[in-house]
């Protein structure tokens, strides 16, 4: 029991430590890009004093680490740091409102738009992966595996371009974005308005990522059913259903678990790509805007939220695994 | 096993219900924004209708202190008004200003407003709010692309609610962009903030007096606005307008087939002929405000930058014969034929033809003239002495003219295929570029003040100042950054300060031409041409836009926004 606490203990000490660091990292990391967050803008207006003055704005006049020695701790690190601990993100360049607000309000976009699609992946990857393995040297194999590594090739630019001009020149689905822009109706009206939205984003990256989970799940749920004790579950004489379900699926989710924790971690940062070609306000997205007008603030608090979610997830997968799994503790 | 096909059978079940289901209305539940205010029973026809605008980047901010994206400016256009307004051939018109007049001296403005404007909120709108934004804009040293406008601003007086004199320590010569572009803000919201605060200032309310007032805003996805129906002086045909962003222009291009957008600014060249050939899609094609420019770092090391200066430019270039022979080499139609599909116009200089006649027309451009480049190297002693098709230094044949190229490969998908044209054209005259291609950030910092280039391919938007891009190539700005080349020249700066104080528009002119000339004669810019803004819209939706061959075209302009009508089924 000790044993097991004290694993539970390191494990969440190590998490924190983690982020503490990347939090650091993170300010220099955006830092060392060449460029400057006053001048990623041409424009014949931007003159010289306008820029002095965007710099004093952003706190991008003082010293980057150690301020002066009447005040070394009025320095960008420090201020990033300051705000940090109590909580202030400080406020983006690029679209002028607080950090916190940006990822809040693209969070909820990306995660409704990834988490679906990672979860509409990860059961119907699961199931083609459990057909496939327990049909395994059928056609029916041969086609899913087929299915599988063609959708885990295609491009995702390219699947999305097609899927958009399908979906929006044959089915009347919406080109882009989340609502209809001025639409009115009761919750439920706009709830169907923002799913019919989702649908082919949803659709795009479901058929990008089951792929990954189909073939894990084949090839573990392969390595279980050659066990001995599935030959001994036949050998009694159990129907098939029951030799899956109580024998083999419960082992073969091993691996399930990682990968799906994982992707769960990595969701945060949406997928730039299918949010692009369907103008998804995602954090994908913002990230990469972001970049381009050297927007520091809200790269460091994206990361961070990125480093949060991953560290976390990461941990919750180890623990969860030293639940199912007793000899990991070891 | 069942089990799990039926799963399967389900989840695809689902996608397709959801799919399909809602498919059907679609059509009626896709409505543009209801109208305000119900429409009187005996309206005419020809009113109505939400215009949805296309656009491949969101407003950045709806702070018109704070904002640089084109896509900001666009809606503060239509929210807020100007003292005066300019029209499609850059002539000034009334505004906010019903007439106005300026004083012996050249110093003094005085404005006659329209009587009883309000504000969007219902507060009367007088001269203590022109009074109020010059001075608060003036004060603001953060207030980027609008503080420029109040330079040498002396004072601003309101004697009565619907007269401003505005004064300045010197004549001005560009007051049409000054009072056109600079929006006048309320003063019962914005005097509270001090700089700080008034920078940070979200604004999502936007309360101007415009014929356009704000109805929704989700940042990244879309901004509408209302029609003031009541507006003093152009009420609008329609009864909204829908900005919605698209984040790939292709998507974009698809949504203006499908209806789901009425107006688009054509993202590529290539897909102007499928439009062209679309039944209820019209394509305009006009004169913008903008250029690309190819720039050679021609700084001198007197003139180097000496906190941030690397200057570390190839010899060659501060030869001006080498630049002039370039010049020759570059075949301009070749590079619009290739790249823009043939919808640009040969450049000339940093002021473009939009800008009527501050356009230095007259003037003759380098001939593509291969045989002239070589034999101006020649002569120059530039030779090729080891035979590798490249020439070398005069009085160093180890240095070959082989120059750094760059372009910014974040903002110009053609950049490639611009420096694989110039690498053959130039290649013809013996001089070989290598290219490096870096995001806009990067080549800023090798750009300026560093100078740490050869030669750089980019582009500029202009103001509607015929010498708004003029001063980038001063003296006085190589160390701020703002001048690219590096280039310097006694002569050129005192016309630069002479034509920034002369108001008589011919004369004026003429020091403009000058101006050209000189740029043209010592190519520190070659400019290969004048893009065409090029527009489409859904000619079975609206009609009325504006449109004049020979001034600029901007169809999501407020002069065709509010004089466009819905086209009746």
């Amino acid at each position: 029991m000790s044993q097991r606490s004290d694993y539970i203990i390191k494990r969440l000490l190590w998490a924190a430590l983690t982020i503490v660091f990347v939090a650091v990292l993170n300010f220099f990391l955006f830092r060392v890009l060449p460029g400057d967050p006053t001048r990623t803008v041409r424009d014949p207006r931007l003159t010289a004093e306008a820029r002095a003055a965007l710099e004093r704005r952003f706190g991008l006049d003082k010293p980057l680490v150690f301020g002066t020695i009447d005040a070394p701790f009025d320095s960008q690190f420090f201020r990033y740091l300051g705000g940090l601990v109590q909580g202030d993100l400080g406020i983006s360049f690029s679209t002028n409102r607080p950090v916190a607000d940006v990822l809040r309000e693209r969070l909820i976009n990306t995660v409704l738009l990834v988490g679906v699609g990672e979860a509409l992946a990860i059961v119907i990857g699961i199931a083609m992966g459990v057909v496939a393995a327990w049909r395994r040297g059928t056609p029916l194999d041969a086609g899913t595996l087929l299915v599988g590594l063609f959708t885990w090739s295609l491009p995702t630019f390219f699947l999305a371009i097609i899927l958009l001009i399908v979906g929006s020149s044959y089915f009347g689905l919406p080109v882009g974005g989340i609502r209809t822009p001025g639409f009115s109706g009761n919750a439920f009206a706009q709830a169907m308005d923002v799913a019919r939205h989702m649908l082919l984003p949803t659709l795009t990256l479901t058929i990008i990522l089951l792929g990954q989970y189909m073939l894990i799940m084949r090839s573990a749920l392969l390595d279980v059913l050659s066990e001995d004790y599935v030959l001994t579950a036949r050998a009694k004489g159990l129907t098939h259903g029951r030799i899956l379900r109580d024998h083999a699926m419960r082992n073969a989710m091993l691996p399930m678990i990682t990968l799906i924790a994982l992707t769960l971690g990595f969701t945060v940062g949406g997928s730039v790509l299918v949010e692009r070609v369907f103008s998804w306000p995602g954090l994908g997205l913002t990230i990469f805007d972001a970049v381009s007008r050297r927007d520091y603030p809200l790269l460091q608090g994206a990361f961070l939220l990125f480093t949060v979610s991953v560290v976390l997830a990461n941990a919750a997968a180890d623990l969860l695994y030293a639940a199912l799994d007793p000899r990991v503790q070891q | 096993m069942l089990q799990h096909v039926r799963l399967l059978t389900l989840v695809l079940a689902l996608l397709l219900a959801a799919c399909g289901a809602p498919t059907a209305p679609a059509g009626e539940t896709a409505p543009t924004a209801p109208p305000a205010d119900a429409p009187a029973p005996d309206a005419p026809a020809a009113t109505g209708g939400t215009i949805t605008i296309g656009s491949t980047a969101a407003p950045d901010t709806l702070n018109p202190g704070a904002a640089y994206l084109i896509e900001a400016f666009d809606v503060f256009e239509l929210v807020y008004d100007g003292l005066i307004t300019v029209d499609l051939r850059a002539q000034a018109q009334p505004q906010l200003a019903r007439e106005w007049s300026v004083a012996d001296d050249n110093r003094t403005w005085t404005f006659t407003l329209h009587e009883g404007i309000t504000w969007h909120d219902g507060t009367p709108l007088t001269s203590e709010d022109v009074k109020f934004t010059f001075e608060m804009i003036a004060g603001f040293d953060s207030f980027a692309l609008l503080k420029d406008y109040t330079s040498l601003l002396e004072s601003v007086e309101a004697p009565d609610p619907t007269t401003v004199v505005i004064t300045f320590s010197e004549p001005v010569a560009n007051t049409d962009e000054r009072f056109s572009a600079l929006y006048i803000l309320p003063k019962h919201i914005w005097e509270p903030f001090d700089e700080a605060a008034a920078g940070e200032f979200e604004n999502v309310e936007m309360i101007g007096s415009g014929p356009f007032k704000m109805a929704e805003y989700r940042p990244g996805e879309f901004l509408r606005l209302d029609a003031v129906k009541d507006h003093y002086l152009t009420p609008p045909q329609v009864d909204g307008v829908i900005f919605r962003v698209y984040n790939n222009g292709d998507a974009m291009v698809q949504a203006l087939r499908t209806g789901e957008v009425d107006l688009i600014d054509v993202p590529t060249n290539t897909v102007v002929r499928p439009l062209q050939s679309e039944a209820s899609v019209e394509v305009v094609i006009g004169n913008g405000l903008s250029l690309s420019d190819i720039f050679f770092n021609v700084v001198t090391p007197e003139n180097c930058p000496p906190d941030d200066g690397v200057c570390s430019g190839h010899p060659a270039l501060q030869d001006v014969r080498v630049r002039q022979a370039i010049a020759h080499a570059t075949d301009k139609q070749q590079l619009i034929d290739v790249v823009l599909l043939g919808l640009g116009v040969p450049g000339l200089s940093l002021v473009t033809p939009g800008h009527g006649e501050a356009f230095a027309s007259q003037v003759e451009d380098y001939a593509f003239d291969v045989a002239r480049a070589n034999q101006i190297l020649d002569e120059a002693g530039y030779a090729d002495t080891d035979g590798d098709g490249v020439r070398e230094m005069p009085a160093d044949p180890a240095t070959a003219l082989r120059l750094r190229y760059s372009y910014p490969s974040d903002q110009s998908t053609d950049g490639q295929r611009i420096y694989e044209l110039l690498r053959d054209q130039w290649a013809q005259a013996g001089v070989a570029i290598d290219l490096t291609p870096l995001d806009a950030d990067a080549l800023t910092a090798i750009c300026c003040p560093a100078f740490d280039f050869d030669v750089i391919y980019w582009g500029w938007g202009l103001g509607i100042d015929p010498a708004s891009l003029l001063y980038i190539t001063t003296t006085e700005q190589i160390p701020t950054g703002i001048s690219e080349a590096g280039y310097s020249n006694p002569e050129y700066d005192a016309l630069f300060q002479q034509q920034l104080v002369t108001i008589d528009r011919a004369e004026r002119s003429a020091l403009l031409h000058e101006m050209q000339e000189i740029l043209l004669r010592d190519v520190p810019y070659i400019i290969p041409w004048y893009a065409q803004t090029i527009e489409a819209y859904r000619s079975d939706r609206f009609t009325g836009f504006v449109i004049d061959p020979d001034g600029l075209q901007n169809l999501n302009s407020r002069i065709s926004l509010t004089a466009i009508t819905p086209v009746q089924p």
